[in-house]
């Protein structure tokens, strides 16, 4: 029972890492850029394939062997969803968002909601036409091994799934690299002055169009990465992210709306709370745990675990 | 250095300018007056960029403004401080005044600028790390206008920094916009309600009324004005 806890825990933890970079993704795009994005989900999905395409269809393995090739697999979704995440907004979310709509009463917000049910609609079924419905997975040899610490006291162990504790490190370095950037570099606060008052940053010379789009490449590539990781240990399907969806949402809000940290926090809480809770619920109410989970924490905290008001008392 | 030529706007079917041309010259301080909804917001937008003229031309040392983005004017060396402040909420004080510094002249000379505005604002330089949302409104107004300074501007326009404080925060504002003209030699746009002050600092007046100049001329003049002096400054006819 212990061992079961101990276990749980630390499954909690380290697949929190990913959820917890997963929800960066989306706190970039939502939390801060404030854009309601329906096709986060599939931005994942298509990170899961990029991943899965570099490691089998590029013969990766052979050239990077088996250990290393998933991993940047799952890095080469980065710069691909960037690439295509900025195309997106280029073409598709700049007459919803930003400059455009900063004088709107809903500032885009319902352009944005049909717009990116749309596009997630087209990556699912288009997704189903080009990857099939065959559940994938990227396989290296780690998924089946472990790091076994103990056994401690009676003959408790620790199993700790080496894929994932080599994704869960990647995660972290990835999004503490993002935090500096958001919060140190001119860049950084170049795309929070934009998303906050879009008038005022075009003011200040800021070219409010392209830091928005930069600002959703980033989100779609970290969340696309993170998709890759968790490649390592699922398998997956083109609909794969409507389990996840609302998840980022979940992290996001509870982490508290305009903070990368925030969403980090609330992603790694969404993950421990849905490892553990299998502890003692069946899987399909796991989902039920995080959202008790969310209510007690929105309710007693409206603005998120993380999030600072910037109105006056 | 700022030529405006017979500027006209509309949003709709409603004409908020009709053929207003105003100029600004290097070092010169111009003031703009005029009542409620005159189109003295409307007619900073425009040159800024974010609001399309129907007719007429806005030059700046010689070449047209609107060929360019909204976005280049901070970095030809205009700084807008708009109505209402609009600071980056937020943000904290000191990444306010960072992306002020946000254009290459700003940047390029950062560290002078910043004691600069924390030498005319004190106050900014204790909030550096507060939220620029939650400071009162007078201190919104002075990072407005240290936000503004920080792109190192030849020109500054100021839409209403008095609107909405107390008359000694009004002044102190008063008092800091004609120390930045006296001793940094900035050229000043402003536009005001409070027409004896504003007018009081300035070399050079304009009245907006419903979109059109009535009246403009150097400082005194203006305040000898018959009308300018019964609809703005409150007094009688100087021969009642
Ligand atoms: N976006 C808009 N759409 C339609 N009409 C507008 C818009 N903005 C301003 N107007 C109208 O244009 C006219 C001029 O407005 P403007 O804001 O320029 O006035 P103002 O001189 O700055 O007034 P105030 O002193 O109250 O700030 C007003 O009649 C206003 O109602
Ligand atoms: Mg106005």
């Amino acid at each position: 029972m212990v061992e079961n806890i101990l276990n749980a825990v630390a499954a909690g933890l380290i697949i929190g890492c990913l959820y917890g970079l997963m929800c960066i993704g989306l706190g970039l795009i939502f939390g801060i850029m404030k854009i309601v994005n329906f096709a986060q989900g599939e931005l994942l999905m298509l990170g899961m394939y990029i991943s899965f395409y570099v490691v089998a269809g590029f013969a990766a393995i052979g050239v990077l062997g088996p250990y290393v090739a998933p991993f940047v697999g799952a890095l080469v979704a980065g710069p691909v969803l960037f690439g295509g995440g900025a195309l997106l907004h280029r073409f598709l979310l700049t007459h919803v968002s930003g400059l455009s709509t900063a004088a709107r009463l809903d500032q885009g917000g319902f352009g944005q909601l049909i717009v990116t049910l749309g596009v997630s609609l087209i990556l699912q079924n288009g997704g189903l036409i080009v990857f099939g419905s065959t559940p994938e997975s990227v396989r290296t040899p780690l998924s089946a091994k472990a790091f076994i610490i103990g056994p401690f006291g009676g003959d408790t162990m620790l199993f700790l799934n080496q894929a994932r504790i080599f994704a869960c490190v990647v995660a972290i370095v990835i999004a503490v690299a993002l935090w500096l950037v958001m919060e140190r570099t001119r860049l950084g606060k170049s795309l929070r002055a934009a998303a906050d008052n879009p008038v005022a940053a075009t003011y200040m010379g800021i070219d409010v169009e392209r830091a928005y789009r930069i600002a959703f490449g980033l989100g779609a590539a970290i969340t696309a990465v993170a998709g890759g990781l968790m490649a390592t240990y699922l398998s997956f399907t083109p609909f794969v992210g409507l389990d996840y969806v609302i998840i980022m949402y979940s992290g996001v809000v509870l982490g508290g709306m305009g903070s990368i940290l925030g969403a980090f926090w609330g992603g790694l809480l969404v993950g421990f709370v849905q490892q553990v809770s299998a502890l003692v619920l069946s899987p399909q109410l796991q989902n039920a745990a995080i959202f008790v989970v969310f209510l007690l924490i929105v309710g007693l905290r409206p603005e998120g675990l993380f999030g600072r008001s910037a109105e006056r008392a | 250095m700022l030529e405006v030529r017979s500027l006209s706007v509309a949003y709709g079917g409603l004409r908020a300018l009709q053929g207003v041309s105003l100029n600004v010259a290097a070092g010169q301080f111009v003031t703009v007056v005029g009542p409620n909804g005159a189109g003295k917001t409307t007619l900073f937008k425009t040159i800024c960029g974010i609001v399309l003229p129907a007719d007429g031309r806005v030059e700046w040392e010689g070449s047209s403004l609107f060929a360019k983005p909204a976005a280049a004017r901070a970095h030809l060396g205009i700084a807008h401080i708009p109505e209402g402040r609009q600071v980056f909420r937020t943000l904290t004080v000191r990444e306010n005044l960072e992306m002020g510094a946000y254009p290459e002249a700003g940047r390029a000379q950062w560290v002078h600028t910043l004691e600069r505005i924390h030498t005319l604002f004190p106050i900014l330089a204790e909030r550096a790390e507060q939220l620029a949302g939650t400071l009162s409104g007078g201190e919104q107004q002075m990072l407005a206008i240290g936000r503004g300074l920080a792109s190192a501007p030849r020109l500054l326009m100021l839409d209403e920094p008095s609107m909405g404080l107390a008359p000694a925060v009004a002044e102190t504002i008063f008092e800091r916009i004609a120390q930045i003209h006296k001793e940094d030699g900035l050229a000043i746009l402003l536009v005001e309600q409070r027409v004896a002050e504003a007018l009081e600092l300035s070399d050079y007046g304009y009245v907006l009324e419903t979109g059109r100049v009535v009246l403009e001329g150097p400082y005194q003049s203006l305040l000898a004005d018959d009308r300018v002096r019964r609809s703005y400054l409150g007094l009688g006819d100087e021969n009642e």
